[in-house]
């Protein structure tokens, strides 16, 4: 039971399987990010995209609608934000955080409002199935690494391939290049014809639709089942928002630092086991207390942050124009 | 040649009537209304008798009317306070969305007050080193964050939220780490509870005949009297008030922008500590759901009532009695959940938002250019 | 044969409300030809040419490239029919390489960027002649390179008509040579070339043919080969006009501000104002003429105490005022006022009534935690009716009301604390004829008190009438101090230009120095 190898395997795989909503989330902010709005309802968006996701995964007994539905759900509260902040001039703080009570609002209403008629996962075959850990033949084989990184289900390795694809678009194709200069510079991008209205509305709905799908990933995770008190997201949504700077607004970084975290979040949990199956090296795992290890993510970010606003700005991946609503005024 | 200019474009407008803008916040809560009733009987609620036990938040006909006044007391009195307290930030375009953080920090230290000192001074001393705690702990938590953002130009909206989850953790960590010197916990208890503050660290109430009104009220109502004089008839008011409006306008003036803003900041947050104190004595214990999300809602106010202190008494009542008659309601309801009161909110803000924009502008018809 | 113009603007006018930015205006520039724009600040060239690159549509006439009528409606229609214009302030995305700014507006190559297109933005510099390192970033570039960098721009898009808003007021004389030699590589290969500029000696190094704006108005196009100096300074600011502005003789002080060896920077670090020498006396206008970016901003703000100087002197009665704030200067009890050419961003508080505007200054001296402003209240009522303000209240915002009303505001606020020295920058700017006329009446009412004006203005016409004496600054540096009324308006536009250097037009007396200074001894210089 407590065999080191087996503690250690297990431990490795839940950082990945645990965490990588984290992406979902951290490449959908950061496509938003990059088009010039810093959008502070993730968490709303993503328990939007979770809950009508899964109810509609549900009813059509298909994991391709589910992941469907809850793209369109969260981008939905995507346009939300585009219609509030870039044609009407909203304030950007302000709209993203009435997403993310009214999104946790709409959610406890749906969920508490089904009661007894809640779909229980077990009911939507292929949704269990779409959940269930897929053996990438030979690689899964492998001792420890092998159920750690290559036994996990369709939606981990759709995150990441959509995080190295997100990062891709960004810096090799020409509306990637586009989007950028409207979230640097939009009216260097006005000048050269760019329309930068288009592209911060479909890159707010493009980029909440990736953060809705996972929230779906989220609910499938928790095996469908509503709790009252506590959101499926349990606080993902804002840790997304702190990766995205831990990231430097890079994608494929953002894999990497959900590693990271995804390792510190893991550790809280496995602290035990870890120390008990490796008593000599790991026993001081123990005396850490477990709310370090939440606290972590955030407080290394605070610290990025400090710390590149001291230095210059040239090596920062953050869009000169974040959170600036643009306004091309006539003389 | 097609003309592809469109028919109109935006101007924005010289000034907003304030006739449009109530207009505009009658609008948003009559519609918030009726889309929730919309939802309300899409769950087989009638809307009408919801929205009056909402209203009445339960009072008359239950068993303890006045409890319930104090209990929405409890309710209103920080969420007044921080509302206050951020719309003080706001002012000077300071996000400081770091309520939630700053609130737990007052509250902690507050308790630690409560529970190092708690059996040794008078209970009005006590409610007044609890207040202190609690100011000082929010201040200084909320302040460095300004001093930051004046010396290095830091993300204030980045850090502050960052920081919101370094104070939850922190206090989760007071809050389930049973060991010996964790006096904050329960001892008779094996399970790490926190423990019930000493007698006389609790917040003082005046029994007015069967009803107990909580000196926190006073002292709140107090702060928003001295705030409203601070902010519009003194000269640090003033200096505010130019900052936030142009500071160009202020270094010209000779005002040194940067300490004003720290030092506006510093009394933002010591409010928002301050308010989380009175949470703290007024409940008797420490929690690690103390802010009953005052720190988001609290923004939603302060927008609502456009960082106007007499729109936010008026704002911060308003959501109180959304939020207790939600709850209220929903005890009735069970298919309703308590949350039902941030929907309502979210539709009111939305509203709000988008009807905002037809206050600050206009559209005006793209004039057909004659070519001759 | 007809040659056909590359580009030719028939009849066009243009207006903002109630002024008139164009009006009729005629141009045409030929392919294979530089034609130089020149005209003063507000004569409408920008504007102008505005209407070339897309941003505005012209209220009336027509605008034909190569012989053949078009609309331009937005940018990029203009960057489809070939004019590319490369704007004062540049449109680059500094994290971006010089590469990946052409890029952005490419529209014919594919969806995917590929590594070669640094080497196709390379070869096409090449061809054009330039030498731009593809790779670069734009934040690391000096300031000659983005311009490089906007020019390969517009040409990469096609464009074969060309227009350069005031290219060399940010460059050094070398890299201004240089910039020169590729126009004329441009033109070499048939583009059109239009240059808005207002140096005289670039616009006869340069252009081919000159045409001149004067106050939205079409002057004419000259060869440039068969005009000079003096005839298109005449061309530039045209005839004196009557405006009838008085100009009260009033007995004079001892200098009330001297300023000596100035030099300030301004904030890219470049000489904004080189070892300038001049006093002002009480009873006495003092105009300040010159190119808009000749240093009169930093002047003003460095006189006010709000930009540190590099060297010299400020000596206003006698006491230094170098490196004082603004703050130290009134406490000091020295009365100098400032009032900014920008009225509601630095001068008032936009969203703050008028009461509260004119506590600005003083709102610190009442005792105790109060504002005062019973007082503020008060004043702000005398001001209003002084100056004939304006206003539903005195507790209106100063937003809402029209611009001429905002600056009696200003001025009032400022003379209200009984300066012996005022600084004004453009204290017309955007007013109708009637505010206008107000603001010499009160400023000539000013200067019957014994208070020395600094006035920083545009208008050529109104300094030689109102002014007493008027020193022009050409690239911040003193081209002269003249007497208004013995000038005119050429040998002050001569001055402006930099082609008249009149310091030391009196051997005994250097310009800008007091016989009767107030700085000690050793600086005076002996009658």
């Amino acid at each position: 039971m407590n065999d080191p190898i087996n503690v250690l395997t297990l431990f490795l795989f839940n950082i990945v399987l645990v965490n990588i909503p984290l992406l979902y989330g951290t490449v959908g902010e950061i496509v938003v990010e990059k088009s010039g709005s810093l959008d502070l309802g993730v968490e709303g968006t993503m328990a939007i995209g979770a809950i009508f996701g899964y109810l509609a995964g549900c009813v059509a007994n298909s994991l391709a609608v589910g992941l469907l539905v809850s793209f369109l759900a969260a981008g939905l509260c995507g346009l939300l934000f585009a219609v509030l902040t870039v044609s009407l001039q909203a304030n950007q703080n302000v709209t993203g955080l009435t997403i993310t009570t009214f999104g946790l609002g709409l959610y406890f209403f749906v969920g508490k409002g089904l009661g007894e008629r809640w779909p229980a996962m077990t009911g939507a075959g292929s949704l269990v199935k779409g959940f269930s850990a897929l053996e990438i033949p030979g690689l899964s084989k492998l001792p420890v690494i092998g159920k750690a990184l290559f036994s996990h289900n369709l939606l981990v390795y759709l995150g990441i391939v959509i995080a190295v694809l997100v990062w891709w678009y960004l810096n090799f194709t020409k509306t990637g290049l586009r989007l950028r200069a409207v979230g640097e510079n939009p009216g260097a991008a006005d000048s050269v014809g760019v329309n930068t209205l288009m592209y911060k509305y479909i890159h707010l709905i493009g980029g909440s639709g990736i953060m809705g799908l996972g929230g779906f990933y989220m609910a499938l995770y928790m095996s469908g089942s509503f709790e009252g008190s506590n959101c499926w997201i349990n606080g993902y949504g804002w840790i997304a928002i702190a990766l995205v700077i831990f990231a430097n607004w890079n994608p494929v970084l953002a894999i990497l630092g959900t590693l990271v975290f995804g390792f510190f979040n893991t550790l809280q949990i496995y602290a035990g086991s870890l120390a008990g199956a490796f008593p000599g090296s790991l026993g001081w795992l123990n005396t850490v207390p477990a709310q370090l290890y939440k606290a972590l993510p955030f407080l290394i970010t605070a610290i990025v942050l400090i710390a590149s606003s001291i230095r210059r700005r040239e090596g920062s991946g953050q869009p000169a124009a974040l959170g600036l609503n643009y306004f091309r005024e006539e003389r | 040649m097609k003309n592809r200019q469109p028919l109109f474009h935006v101007v924005k407008r010289d000034h907003a009537g304030p006739g449009r803008q109530a207009a505009a916040y009658v609008a948003a809560v009559v519609l918030a209304l009726l889309v929730g009733a919309v939802l309300l009987m899409v769950q087989g609620v009638e809307p009408v008798t919801f929205y009056k036990q909402l209203l009445t938040m339960g009072i008359p006909g239950s068993r303890y009317p006045w409890r319930s006044v104090e209990n929405f007391i409890k309710l209103f009195v920080p969420l007044l306070i921080t509302s206050m307290a951020l719309a003080l930030a706001f002012k000077m375009r300071f996000w400081n969305i770091g309520g939630e953080g700053q609130f737990i920090m007052g509250a902690f230290w507050a308790g630690f007050a409560a529970m190092k000192l708690g059996g040794t001074l008078p209970q009005p001393l006590m409610v007044v080193v609890m207040a202190l705690c609690g100011a000082l702990g929010g201040g200084l938590y909320g302040v460095f964050v300004a001093a930051l953002k004046v010396k290095w130009g830091t993300n204030e909206t980045l850090l502050t939220l960052m920081l919101n989850y370094v104070a939850l953790y922190f206090l989760q960590y007071f809050a389930e780490t049973k060991t010996d010197w964790n006096f904050f916990l329960d001892p008779d208890s094996a399970r790490p509870k926190f423990a019930k503050f000493p007698a006389n660290a609790q917040m003082i109430t005046i029994p007015i005949g069967p009803f107990n009104l909580n000196l926190s009220l006073v002292i709140a109502a107090v702060l928003c009297v001295l705030l409203y004089i601070y902010l519009n008839y003194t000269k640090r008011g003033y200096e505010i008030a130019v900052v936030g409006d142009s500071p160009n306008t202020a270094r010209y003036a000779g005002m040194k922008v940067g300490k004003i803003v720290i030092r506006t900041i510093f009394l933002s947050a010591a409010l928002i500590g301050l308010a989380g104190a009175f949470q703290v004595s007024s409940a008797g214990i420490l929690s690690t759901s103390v802010t009953n999300d005052v720190g988001w809602t609290g923004v939603v106010v302060a927008w609502l009532a456009k960082l106007n202190m007499v729109g936010i008494v008026v704002a911060s009542l308003l959501i109180t009695v959304l939020q207790f008659g939600c709850q209220t309601a929903s005890t009735t309801y069970p298919s309703i959940d308590a949350n039902f009161a941030n929907l309502l909110q979210g539709v009111i803000l939305f509203i709000v938002l988008a009807a905002d924009f037809f206050t600050r502008f206009r559209l005006a018809r793209t004039r057909k250019e004659a070519a001759k | 044969m007809e040659e056909r113009y590359a580009i030719e603007m028939r009849g066009i006018c243009k207006s903002f409300g109630s002024v008139a930015a164009n009006k009729n205006v005629n141009l045409n520039v030929k392919p294979g030809e530089i034609l130089a724009l020149l005209g003063e600040n507000g004569s409408g060239k920008t504007t102008l040419m505005n209407m070339l690159s897309g941003i505005y549509k012209p209220d009336s006439g027509s605008i034909l490239l190569n012989g053949q009528e078009v609309a331009i409606n937005s940018p990029e229609d203009a960057k489809r029919l070939g004019i590319g214009m490369v704007h004062q302030h540049f449109k680059l995305v500094d994290v971006f390489s010089a590469a990946d700014n052409i890029w952005l507006g490419d529209d014919k190559s594919g969806a995917v960027l590929k590594k070669d297109r640094y080497n196709t933005i390379g070869e096409m510099a090449k061809k054009f002649g330039f030498d731009i390192d593809p790779r670069k970033k734009v934040y690391n570039m000096a300031v000659s390179e983005k311009q490089t960098l906007e020019i390969v721009k517009v040409l990469y898009y096609g464009a074969k008509i060309i227009i350069l808003d005031e290219p060399t007021a940010v460059l050094t004389v070398q890299e201004t040579a240089k910039l020169f030699d590729v126009l004329r590589r441009m033109k070499g290969s048939g583009h059109a070339i239009i240059i808005i500029t207002h140096k005289l000696n670039e616009v006869l190094e340069i252009s081919d043919r000159v045409a001149i704006l004067r106050k939205g108005e079409y002057i004419c196009t000259v060869d440039t080969s068969s005009t000079g100096e003096q005839q298109l300074t005449e061309y530039m600011v045209g005839r004196k006009v009557e405006l009838n502005i008085d100009r009260p003789v009033v007995e004079k002080t001892r200098p009330l501000l001297e300023i000596r060896d100035l030099t300030i920077r301004n904030d890219e670090g470049a000489v904004a104002i080189d070892r300038v020498n001049f006093y002002i006396r009480g009873g006495e206008i003092l105009g300040v003429a010159g190119i808009a970016g000749c240093g009169q901003k930093e002047l003003c703000e460095a006189i006010a105490g709000l930009r540190p100087i590099e060297s010299g002197m400020m000596i206003h009665k006698g006491d230094n005022i170098v490196g004082l704030s603004p703050k130290s200067i009134l406490e000091k009890g020295i009365s100098m006022s400032f009032i900014p050419e920008d009225r509601l961003g630095m001068g008032l508080a936009p969203s703050m009534s008028v009461t509260d505007n004119m506590l600005l200054k003083k709102y610190d001296q009442s005792k105790g935690p109060f504002v005062d402003r019973k007082t503020g209240r008060a004043e702000a009522q005398q001001v209003i009716d002084e100056l004939e303000i304006v206003t539903p209240s005195t507790e209106t915002p100063v937003r809402r009301l029209s611009g001429g009303n905002v600056q009696k505001v200003l001025l009032g606020r400022e003379i209200k604390a009984g300066p012996n020295v005022i600084v004004t920058a453009y204290p017309v700017r955007g007013l109708d004829i009637n505010s206008s006329y107000a603001i010499y009446d009160i400023l000539n009412k000013q200067k019957k008190d014994g208070v020395g004006i600094l006035f920083v203005g545009e208008d050529l016409d109104v300094m030689i009438d109102l002014c007493d004496k008027i020193m022009v600054l050409c690239h911040g540096r003193v081209m002269g101090v003249v007497h208004a009324h013995k000038t005119s308006k050429e040998e002050l536009g001569l001055m402006m230009t930099g082609a008249l250097d009149l310091t030391n037009k009196y051997e005994d007396k250097p310009a800008g120095i007091a016989r009767d200074s107030r700085i000690e001894e050793s600086e005076e210089v002996e009658e």
